[in-house]
């Protein structure tokens, strides 16, 4: 092997990643190439400074608890977890114990587990939280639709309503009640709008329902095959305006 | 759907790896805060992408996405994009001797030399962390920064050289009265 070959290998050849044949013959050069051999001294005392020195950062034990707190928890059982989740979210608002407590002795009362409301707050309460809103971030409506589409098998109402107030930020895969799900993210001001929509077990439409839970408004409704879910904690009257835009787009 | 089998097999998975994600992503940001927040972005991609997860070796693919998320968080980041830099392309790579500078290098210690790899263009930083300190393979730095496997072998010995060179200089420096 000439010299410039074996040079050019010698990375590779401290790295152990030449095969056998080669490796031999790097070695027969280097074995009579005092330029080699230093050269391929200094990247062993390179790479052992590296090895032995090089600090290895470890995780703060914080962020386990962090990352598992911001994980989506699916199918929860019905009566022990709720209040749980609920906690969260409204820790998410209240940012404290107060918070907690307070949510905690709502929940209570609520009347009965409803999977695919608490799913839907809680993935829009995440998605404020991990500052994870988008994954394609773009008020281009030709760019969500089909970045959404070419990812689930569903091509649900993606539409800019910058001039009715209600400018569209972006798009994002989510899990709602057991589906992957589109999220459609809006604004109203400073508030964000999620919309999720994905495909329905019930065909049947449905007009519009709207709720209150933990001081967010939802709405949701079946067209299409599609369900679709508005989330956000603008009033109810902006969202049902915002829900009545999409129905027409 | 089992699908608090799904929160319990992500964690079996990904959670023995949160201080190699962790440490790709403080030497990528260069900072906790940021690289906390590169990290959970990474692992609640993980969590969702997690069917798509089809390889042997759950390291790499997780590598891979908390790379992609450094370089999201980059996007949006003014002051992080000066860190990502491009490598100079007029740096002499002719590879002149080392000399006898270069063989002192293993007595560097580890402050020094955390402040000048922490220096290198981040297309270097990566693959001198995922070789030296994740023992990763030219196949599976490939996999992670999505570069050929000769494009690996290439930029490595360039980070090594361009690590030598910022290693002489400083010391160069030092001596200076």
């Amino acid at each position: 092997m000439n010299h410039e070959r074996a040079r050019s290998l010698l990375h590779a050849y401290a790295d152990h990643e030449t095969g056998p044949i080669r490796r031999f013959f790097i070695s027969r050069h280097i074995a009579t190439c005092p330029s080699c051999l230093a050269e391929l001294e200094a990247i062993q005392a390179m790479r052992t400074a590296l090895r032995t020195n090089l600090t290895v950062h470890r995780a703060p034990p914080a962020l386990a608890m962090r990352i598992a707190s911001a994980l989506p928890r699916e199918a929860p059982p019905p009566v022990r977890r709720q209040p749980v989740r609920l906690g969260f979210a409204g820790a998410a608002m209240a940012g404290g114990l107060a918070g907690v407590a307070l949510t905690l002795a709502v929940t209570r009362f609520t009347p009965q587990p409803d999977p695919l409301a608490a799913d839907v707050l809680a993935d829009h309460v995440r998605s404020l939280m991990a500052n994870h809103l988008t994954d394609v971030e773009t008020s281009d409506q030709h760019t969500v639709k089909p970045w959404l589409s070419a990812r689930l098998d569903l091509s649900p109402v993606v539409k800019d309503f910058a001039a009715e107030g209600y400018p569209l930020v972006g798009g994002r895969l989510d899990y709602v009640d057991g589906h992957r799900a589109a999220a459609i993210v809006y604004r109203r001001d400073k508030h964000v709008i999620n919309l999720f929509a994905f495909v329905s077990d019930d065909r049947s439409d449905a007009s519009p329902r709207q709720e209150n839970r933990d001081g967010f408004n939802i709405v949701r409704w079946r067209t299409g095959g599609l369900t679709y879910v508005a989330v956000s904690d603008v009033e109810a009257a902006q969202l049902m305006a915002f829900v009545r835009l999409v129905q027409s787009g | 759907m089992a699908t608090d089998g799904r929160n319990r097999r992500f964690e079996l998975l990904a959670m023995p790896h949160l201080d190699a994600a962790f440490n790709l992503a403080r030497w990528l940001t260069g900072n906790t805060a940021d690289a906390e927040d590169v990290v959970q972005d990474a692992y609640l991609r993980a969590f969702r992408y997690l069917d798509a997860f089809r390889g042997d070796n759950f390291r790499v693919w997780l590598l891979t996405i908390v790379r992609n998320s450094f370089l999201n968080w980059l996007k949006d980041n003014r002051s992080g994009r000066l860190l990502f830099q491009a490598a100079p392309a007029d740096l002499d790579w002719a590879d002149p001797d080392p000399g006898p500078e270069a063989m002192l290098l293993d007595r560097v210690d580890s402050e020094t030399l955390g402040i000048l790899v922490a220096q290198l263009p981040a297309e270097y930083r990566e693959v001198l962390i995922l070789r030296e300190i994740e023992d990763l393979s030219y196949k599976d730095i490939a996999a992670v920064t999505g570069a050929p496997a000769g494009t690996v072998m290439s930029r490595l010995s360039r980070a090594r050289l361009a690590l030598r060179k910022a290693w002489i200089d400083n010391e160069k420096g030092a001596q200076k009265p």
